[in-house]
């Protein structure tokens, strides 16, 4: 129990539902994993995305709507001025403050990736974002909504990251899986 | 009618027979057969009654325009009233029925109304039964309402079913850079154009099958195989059974797909209906044109349709809807339909309004200059009288027998969809019909839709609207096409005769009634619409809208466009409600919040409530216990040991950055730049009118480090806030505000063994003592385990209390090593009746208190408001009108009669004054534990000092009555606070 309870603990439950056929998407949860923030001030920007590359052992911190891999994490730019560094470990070390503001904010989201062939579509269902291969390539970012609740959107080599505010998690992925179910639903 | 399925032709399968029931009947069709097409195939001629007059009505067309054969499809729960038999699709099982008819369509005893008429003309019922003389006269709706109902009973359409809807609907979102509306040969040439030139293009299709006007032509069938086999390796993402129906800004475009309303037996998984956002670079809009019909004496008679429509029921459906045909046209289309009934064997006479022919189809009889005057037969057409202009009216030239009458008054091409975004359409005198006005948006019309009239032309003018989609300077094909120009005709009626000649068929408006119209001095179109209900049927009037704008043209002695057109608004064709709410329904209506300890509360007794999206626990009964009991016990428990209450969805703002301490400044009334780390205070911010927004604690816990709590109800406006502060009035500030509201669980742990209760549950050796852990003060700690978060010394009801954080994952580990602890000292969970009993006692605000209508110094809290600094909301609080001597304050209310209740939301009044809206009001009522009655928190004029020793009523006038209460101080236990601070 070191790592807690997932948000989405009893609905996730694996196993295959849908139509009979191919299966369409496959949905994970992954956890634990840890999620800093860096925030920089307007004239700071360059000091701070520098200090959040370096924690997350890229070599360089990621422009608006893009993610960047490095050694020790994935840097995502959700805004203008705020880096998410997402990490595998269930901790890591707060990095000490530097040009901007450190945060974490470990446990407050659920992170779900969701892959398959029908993985984009599915998402359509509920985020009003182009997610073509030309419009939302891999390593895009976005900060969107679904069901007017702001969430994150990743996309990897695999698939699609999605961070889903944990106290809408359970409600979320509830509409997420009924959506799901006519595509052939995987649940890891 | 004697309508008869052919052995061969078609586009139906008949090696695929389908069974349906209809009216309780089991019938036959075949796949690829509409509902309406397959009742025709099998000799139902009376498919419904209309509105007003309940005239038998058949079918009319053979598309959406379809104002006859409108009947119910489904049964239980899945019954759906007004299903135009056009467009639906045949299946196996299919159940339908006419509906707006007692016993049935084909007996129907509303049918007396239409023996009475006359007396039903436009304004009938408000004219006849509003302010009914002599009963009412000339004032007055109360006789209204009763008869209302009756008239309901009896106009009417379908009825819905009254079970909750058992299917699922989709939303979904899609971008391109081309929608194509419409598959005919404008659409699928358009389509192929910008696929075939790279671009990302979207096809959508009302029908079940692509290719528009082609499948009404076997002859066409090479051509139209060929460009849907093309559109298809080109790479267009196409969408039949789907409706386009609105355009909105920005190239948005709302779509309903019809996933499984055709289907035997769907897929559970599938959902009913997809809703579609499409999101357009540019639109083509290839939606074609409808026939409309010709305003005479029983055109609605069943055995009257359109012309196109027969050429859809024989070319594409194999059926021969007639064998005595008669078609009456203004325009060169129908010569094609003659040509085609003639030669499946049809007995043909083509009635042409002009009075100069040029060639007769093969087989075809023809009866040049003469117009259709009146249809003879009951249930079904059996003749039609003819009538010839004379001078400037008609006058009754011939009589036809037939069973089948089919009728070309013109065409109107569908503009709908452009009008949807203020292109006003325009008429264009030479085609007598609206077209399409000019808009700045990438909106391209294209074939007949764009009023071109020949397939060949339709086809070249897809092609140039895909071009000028893709930003081409094209030549478009212009309007028109026909060899002879058509002879517009709107009605056709003997002077000085009344008729039923409909105009607008669903909603049973006539040509007199738009006569009426006009003689009780309507002029302006929208007014006519509203006055006769012409066009304001399902349809929006496809079919009769221009007729009805000819004949106030007529009236009025003006051209069409001089009286102009009413605009489109969508929906196109009638959309489920179902549709647009897609899987937000239910528990699913509004998102819904849980916190980490939800299923630890349920597993534990817990009842829950809603507080704004959260679910929170309400109170936790034991077994017998009634709500109240429930959290009278809880309140009692926290008083006197100790109580849990998970209080994780309080709003949570993390506040970085070097200024925040000067933010908070100003954004609170109280003082905050100079809070020590390892402290909290509470603090009240306003709005900038001066009105108490938000209140709660703000802990800092490092020099640019802080941690806001708000309320769990204003988290998300507090939120809002501070970043419209931060980006518009003081960007220049070095402030971060990001919500963690779900970062932690917390709970607060109240009552005098809360020290005691939390000391248990942490790491040997930690010291939560008065002196480590000061009233305010907080700290970081561990818990036995290894959990660490967060303590606050904070308190909400009055006792001494601590809020406790951990990672939310780890709210259940917390949750497992307090509520041992807590049993143990005799303790008790608690929830938020219970938590609204010790605030009440103690005075403590809340949202019903903070409505945003009161100012600090109202609820008692002036003394927060510095006077040494200036602070958001600072100089508004002090208008006059805020700060009078008599204005509300908060106070405290026990009953007269300590044994009595009162009610929240009960008006305060000085005894004997019980009128208006008093002196003030209850904004909370609970049973006091401590001080063992009912007690209150309200507001009264000058507060608890001008009132005490006076009597006060609370009036509750609709519910308790009045009730004689006293005005006390608010803080009406422990006033002074010493268990809070021991």
């Amino acid at each position: 129990m070191a790592d807690g309870i997932s948000a989405v603990q009893d609905r996730l439950i694996p196993g295959r539902s849908g139509p009979s056929g191919a299966t369409g998407v496959r949905i994970a949860e992954i956890r634990p994993f840890a999620l800093i923030q860096f925030a920089a001030w307007h004239d700071t920007l360059a000091q701070t995305a520098g200090e959040a590359a370096m924690a997350a052992g890229a070599k360089v911190a990621p422009g608006p709507g893009r993610t960047a891999t490095g050694a020790l994490g994935v840097l995502l730019r959700v805004e203008p001025l705020k880096w998410w560094l997402v990490g595998d470990a269930g901790e890591v070390l707060l990095p000490v403050a530097g040009s901007g503001a450190v945060l974490d904010l470990s446990r407050s989201r659920t992170r779900l990736h969701i892959s398959g062939p029908q993985a984009a579509r599915l998402l359509n269902h509920v985020l009003p974002l182009d997610l073509s291969a030309a419009a939302f390539p891999e390593g895009s970012v976005a900060s969107t909504a679904f069901h007017h609740v702001g969430v994150t959107l990743w996309r990897d080599r695999d698939g699609f990251t999605l961070f889903l505010p944990r106290s809408f998690a359970a409600s979320l992925f509830e509409i997420l899986t009924a959506s799901a179910t006519q595509y052939g639903l995987e649940i890891a | 009618m004697s309508a008869r399925r052919l052995d061969a032709g078609g586009r139906i399968d008949r090696t695929c027979p389908v069974s349906f029931r209809w009216d309780g009947l089991t019938y036959h069709g075949f796949n690829g057969d509409t509902l309406a097409s397959a009742l025709m195939a099998n000799g139902q001629t009376v498919l419904g009654r209309s509105f007003k007059y309940h005239r038998p009505r058949g079918i009319m067309s053979a598309g959406v325009e379809e104002s006859g054969a409108i009947v119910s499809v489904g049964a239980g729960a899945r019954q759906e009233p007004n299903v135009k038999a056009t467009m639906q699709e045949l299946y196996d099982g299919l159940e339908a029925r006419g509906q707006n008819a007692w016993p049935n369509v084909h007996f129907d005893l509303g049918a007396v109304n239409g023996l009475f008429g006359r007396f039903f003309s436009a304004g009938f019922y408000y004219k006849t039964f509003m302010g009914l003389p002599p009963f009412e006269w000339g004032r007055g709706t109360g006789l209204w309402m009763q008869y209302e109902k009756l008239i309901r009973k009896a106009a009417g359409m379908g009825a819905a079913s009254r079970d909750a809807d058992p299917d699922a609907y989709d939303h979904t979102h899609a971008f391109c850079d081309i929608l194509v509306v419409g598959s005919g040969p404008a659409g699928l040439n358009a389509a192929l154009t910008a696929a075939e030139a790279g671009r990302d293009v979207m096809l959508v299709e009302q029908d079940f099958e692509l290719g528009g006007d082609y499948l009404n032509d076997p002859a066409a069938e090479a051509e139209r195989a060929e460009m849907v086999a093309a559109v298809g390796r080109a790479g267009v993402r196409i969408l039949t059974r789907t409706t386009a129906f609105g355009l909105y800004d920005c190239g948005v475009a709302g779509l309903v797909e019809r996933v499984t309303d055709h289907l035997a037996a769907p897929d559970p998984h599938l959902p009913r209906q997809r809703f579609w956002t499409v999101r357009a670079s540019a639109t083509v809009l290839a939606t074609g044109a409808l026939e409309r019909s010709v305003a005479f004496a029983g055109n609605d008679r069943p055995g009257v349709m359109t012309a196109s429509a027969a050429r859809s029921y024989l070319n594409r459906f194999g059926i021969l809807p007639g064998q005595r045909v008669v078609i009456a046209t203004t325009n060169d289309s129908a010569y094609g339909v003659a040509a085609d009934l003639a030669a499946a064997g049809g007995e043909v006479t083509l009635a042409d309004a002009r009075d100069e022919v040029t060639s007769a189809p093969a087989g075809v009889a023809m009866r040049p200059g003469l117009a259709p005057l009146s249809t003879v037969g009951r249930r079904g057409v059996q003749g039609v009288r003819l009538a010839t202009r004379s001078g400037n009216g008609w006058s009754q030239a011939a009589h036809e027998e037939c069973d089948l009458l089919l009728v070309s008054g013109g065409w109107s091409p569908v503009v709908n969809l452009s009008s949807h975004r203020g292109a006003k359409p325009i008429w264009n005198g030479d085609l007598a019909c609206f077209l399409a006005g000019p808009t700045d948006e990438p909106i391209h019309m294209a074939g007949s839709a764009d009023g071109v009239w020949n397939r060949e032309d339709c086809a070249a003018s897809g092609v140039a609207a895909a071009r000028r989609a893709m930003g081409e300077v094209v030549e478009a094909p212009a309007p028109g096409g026909w060899v002879r120009p058509i002879q517009p005709v709107y009605e056709v009626r003997l002077p000085g005769t009344k008729a039923k000649a409909f105009v607008d068929p669903q909603h049973d408006v006539i040509g007199d009634d738009v006569r009426l119209a006009h003689q009780e001095g309507f002029v302006s179109v929208e007014h006519l619409k509203r006055y006769t209900t012409l066009g304001m049927a399902t349809d929006q009037g496809k079919m009769g809208n221009v007729i009805g704008l000819a004949l106030m043209a007529e009236a009025l002695g003006r051209e069409v466009p001089a009286v102009g057109t009413t605009r489109f608004r969508p929906p196109y064709t009638p959309v489920a409600i179902g549709a647009l709410a897609g899987r937000n329904v239910a528990g699913h209506f509004k998102p819904l919040r849980r916190t980490p300890l939800h299923d630890w509360n349920l597993r534990h007794g817990a009842t829950m409530t809603e507080a704004g999206l959260w679910q929170r626990t309400w109170y936790f009964a034991r077994a017998g216990e009634t709500i109240t009991e429930a959290y009278i016990r809880e309140a009692a428990t926290v008083r006197q040991t100790v109580g849990v209450c998970d209080v994780s969805s309080l709003g949570k703002i993390a506040v970085q950055g070097p200024d925040a301490a000067e933010f908070l400044n100003r954004v609170y009334t109280n003082a905050f730049a100079k809070l020590p780390i390892g402290k909290a205070r509470y603090g009240i911010m306003l709005r900038d009118d001066g009105i108490v927004m938000d209140d709660g604690t703000t802990w800092r816990l490092g020099e640019a480090d802080f941690l806001m709590t708000t309320t769990t109800t204003n988290a998300g406006r507090v939120m809002v806030w501070l970043e419209e502060l931060l980006q518009t009035r003081w960007p220049y500030l070095r402030v971060h505000v990001t919500s963690v509201t779900d970062r932690w669980a917390g709970v607060s742990v109240a009552g005098p063994k809360a020290r005691e209760t939390i000391a248990a549950c942490l790491e040997l050796g930690t010291d939560i003592s008065t002196e480590a852990l000061p009233f305010m003060g907080v700290a970081p700690v561990t818990l036995k385990g290894g959990v660490k978060g967060l303590i606050a010394r904070i308190s909400f009801s009055g006792e001494q209390a601590y809020e406790l954080y951990v990672p939310a994952d780890q709210g259940e580990e917390m949750m497992d090593l307090l509520w041992p602890a807590t049993e143990k000292l005799g303790g008790c969970l608690y929830g938020l009746e219970a938590l609204g009993a010790l605030r009440i006692e103690k005075g403590h605000v809340t949202g019903a208190e903070l409505d945003g209508r009161m100012t600090i110094d109202d609820a008692g809290l002036g003394k927060m408001a510095s006077s040494k600094k200036p602070y958001i909301g600072a100089a508004l609080r002090q208008r006059p009108e805020l700060t009078r001597a008599d204005r509300p304050r908060l106070v405290g209310i026990f009953p007269k009669d300590r044994s009595q209740t009162f009610n929240g939301g009960a008006l305060l009044c000085a005894k004997g004054r019980v009128s208006g809206f008093g002196e003030g009001w209850v904004t909370a009522v609970t049973h006091s534990p401590a001080l063992g009655h009912w007690i209150g928190l309200g507001y009264i004029a000058g507060g608890h000092e001008a009132w005490a020793g006076k009597s006060v009523t609370a009036a509750d006038p609709v519910r308790r009555g009045n009730v004689e209460v006293e005005i006390v101080s608010p803080h009406m236990f422990d006033p002074e606070g010493v268990r809070m601070h021991g």
